[in-house]
């Protein structure tokens, strides 16, 4: 464990540095504006307001960051090489893998935690919120960021930086509408579209089953066994796509 | 001289195409050996399979067939992470990093910690010159510089094994010889190295053996030496009165600009004929006869033009 640990660190260190990661002050100034332009145009309950703009915000820019640094630092480390003189000093390839997600998931959980904080202190000014479904919400947003970086690290190890930044963007899109995408082939008369439909309902994550922001500010909390499930889903799934990813790399011809 | 790595019937291909598969051979079972001890350069022109067969023994490429072995043990992933130390063809690695904590990490990652981790840096950074450059960002570092810290990463936990592709290039006259002491003081200590290099001068210099590759196929691997003296060229000078000039066979024959004329050929018979010839001729002197030693550059052209075989 301590060469991932290295790895994560090295990770880590060179991702704090990365221009994308100052995402932080374009939601700072995101959410400065509309608390402005909110407080002065709606009649009561702006907090809630700035609440919903403001996790909404969170989710894409943490989900955005995600997907660019992920891919762009392992696409990076490819071409400049460190990937080799990394990899020649490990007992095992998967344990790269496992140290950049350990890297990339610390920097960007430290950046929503970051965001959630301006957020909080932004929203604090105008009233009281359930401030409990807040945080459950936030820590949900950490782990669909979490799921975005595997999912990152999966395409990024067989396609190009534009190819895979596109899919992981798809898989992004489409794993909101997973359910949607369920019901409509259920739906259908079609056995084709049924089979299809179920198996994309299968094989992408799940991601608006841990979108906890729609309550969050609204309810007093999410139950314990809902946020459990919350966690436990987004766990599985990134240890999942992790496991896959290693599978993969552990594989390929670095050549 | 016991052997360090054995390399027997190594054959790798790569896909030539995304949807009809065809392949390329890279390495068409290729065997050498690396005696311990000793430094090896690994030479061939671009496309010959250099960095493939690196790729191949660093473990990030797996051959079609073939085995490896080092130290007497059959290897299948990959030399030993702690024994060997690799430097890639022109890394720049994070350009967010400064070489101070670059060369840290990889330094934790070869086993290293605490003050001998941070000494071994500073020893490394004196005798590779980028001191100066220890704390500032690798963005903001030149090509040599960044290639000194390439070679530092590799050498940084004193591996048994090391292997260098391309170290050499990036690097101004002073760079080279900076980083040609310090390879040769590793040779000292008791390191094997293997090392691939387009400057044929640093390698006829540094390597006491050679291994010529074209195409994926070994051409010649034995002693540098050897592949030097394959043939006794010789040069000789001569003043000519006559306009024009006789034609010997298997030689070159050039004027020089004091007038001069210099005729160079490689077998001794020829040589004898020539020279008598000269001896014979009343309009003819002989100023000089000189043995040319080939360079390894010159002799690493006529293998490759297949002018030994």
């Amino acid at each position: 464990m301590k060469q991932v640990f290295e790895i994560a660190r090295l990770t880590f260190a060179d991702a704090v540095r990365n221009r994308i990661a100052y995402g932080i002050f374009v939601f700072l100034i995101i959410i400065l504006t509309a608390s402005i332009i909110l407080a002065s145009v709606t009649m009561g309950r702006t907090e809630l307001m700035i609440l919903d703009l403001g996790l909404g915000a969170i989710s894409i820019l943490g989900n955005l960051m995600a997907i660019i640094i992920t891919i762009q630092s392992l696409q990076q480390e490819r071409e400049s090489r460190t990937l080799y003189v990394l990899i020649t000093r490990l007992d095992s390839r998967w344990k790269y893998l496992l140290g950049k997600f350990f890297g990339f998931a610390a920097i960007l959980g430290i950046q929503v935690l970051i965001m959630c904080g301006l957020l909080a202190l932004a929203i604090f000014p105008f009233g009281e919120i359930y401030w409990l479904s807040f945080i459950q919400a936030c820590i949900a947003t950490i782990l669909e960021v979490w799921i975005i970086i595997a999912i990152a690290m999966l395409f990024a190890q067989s396609s190009s930086l534009f190819l895979a930044v596109l899919f992981t963007l798809a898989t992004d899109i489409t794993g909101r509408f997973t359910s949607v995408i369920h019901q409509f082939g259920e739906q259908s008369n079609s056995t084709l579209l049924h089979w299809v439909t179920e198996a994309m309902f299968y094989a992408l994550p799940n991601l608006e089953a841990v979108n906890l922001r729609n309550g969050a500010g609204y309810i007093e909390s999410y139950a314990t066994n809902h946020f459990l499930a919350v966690v436990s889903y987004t766990t599985i799934e990134t240890v999942f796509l992790i496991t896959i990813c290693a599978w993969i790399f552990s594989r390929k011809n670095l050549s | 001289m016991k052997s360090l790595l054995q390399v027997k019937g190594l054959s790798f291909t790569l896909p030539t195409g995304h949807v009809v598969q065809g392949r390329k051979t890279i390495l068409d079972n290729i065997s050498f050996d690396i005696p311990k001890g000793s430094a090896t350069a690994y030479l061939g022109p671009n496309g010959a399979g250099k960095t493939s067969t690196f790729r191949i023994l660093c473990g990030l490429a797996k051959s079609d067939s073939g085995q490896i072995y080092f130290d007497g043990k059959r290897i299948l992933g990959g030399l030993p992470p702690k024994q060997f130390g690799f430097m890639p063809e022109q890394p720049y690695f994070y350009k967010n990093l400064t070489p101070n904590e670059l060369l840290t990490g990889l330094g934790r990652l070869s086993g290293l910690n605490g003050s001998s981790l941070t000494k071994s840096i500073l020893e490394w950074s004196e005798k590779l010159h980028f001191t100066k450059i220890l704390n500032q960002r690798l963005a903001t570092c030149s090509k040599g510089q960044v290639q000194r810290v390439g070679l530092a990463q590799a050498l940084i936990h004193q591996p048994d094994f090391i292997l260098l592709d391309e170290p050499l290039s990036g690097l101004d006259p002073l760079g080279r010889e900076c980083v040609s002491e310090v390879i040769q003081s590793e040779i000292k200590r008791g390191a094997t190295m293997l090392f691939s290099s387009h400057i044929l001068a640093d390698a006829e210099n540094m390597c006491e053996n050679v291994i010529v590759l074209k195409e994926g196929t070994i051409l010649f691997s034995g002693n540098m030496k050897t592949l030097i003296a394959a043939e006794n060229n010789w040069s000789i000078r001569t003043v000519w009165q006559d306009e024009s000039l006789p034609v010997f066979e298997t030689t070159e024959t050039s004027r020089n600009v004091d007038g001069t004329i210099r005729i160079k050929g490689s077998s001794e018979k020829v040589r004898d004929d020539v020279i008598t010839h000269i001896l014979a001729s009343s309009g003819a002197t002989l100023v000089s006869v000189e043995p040319e030693r080939r360079t390894l550059e010159q002799a690493f052209v006529n293998l490759l033009k297949g002018e030994n075989q």
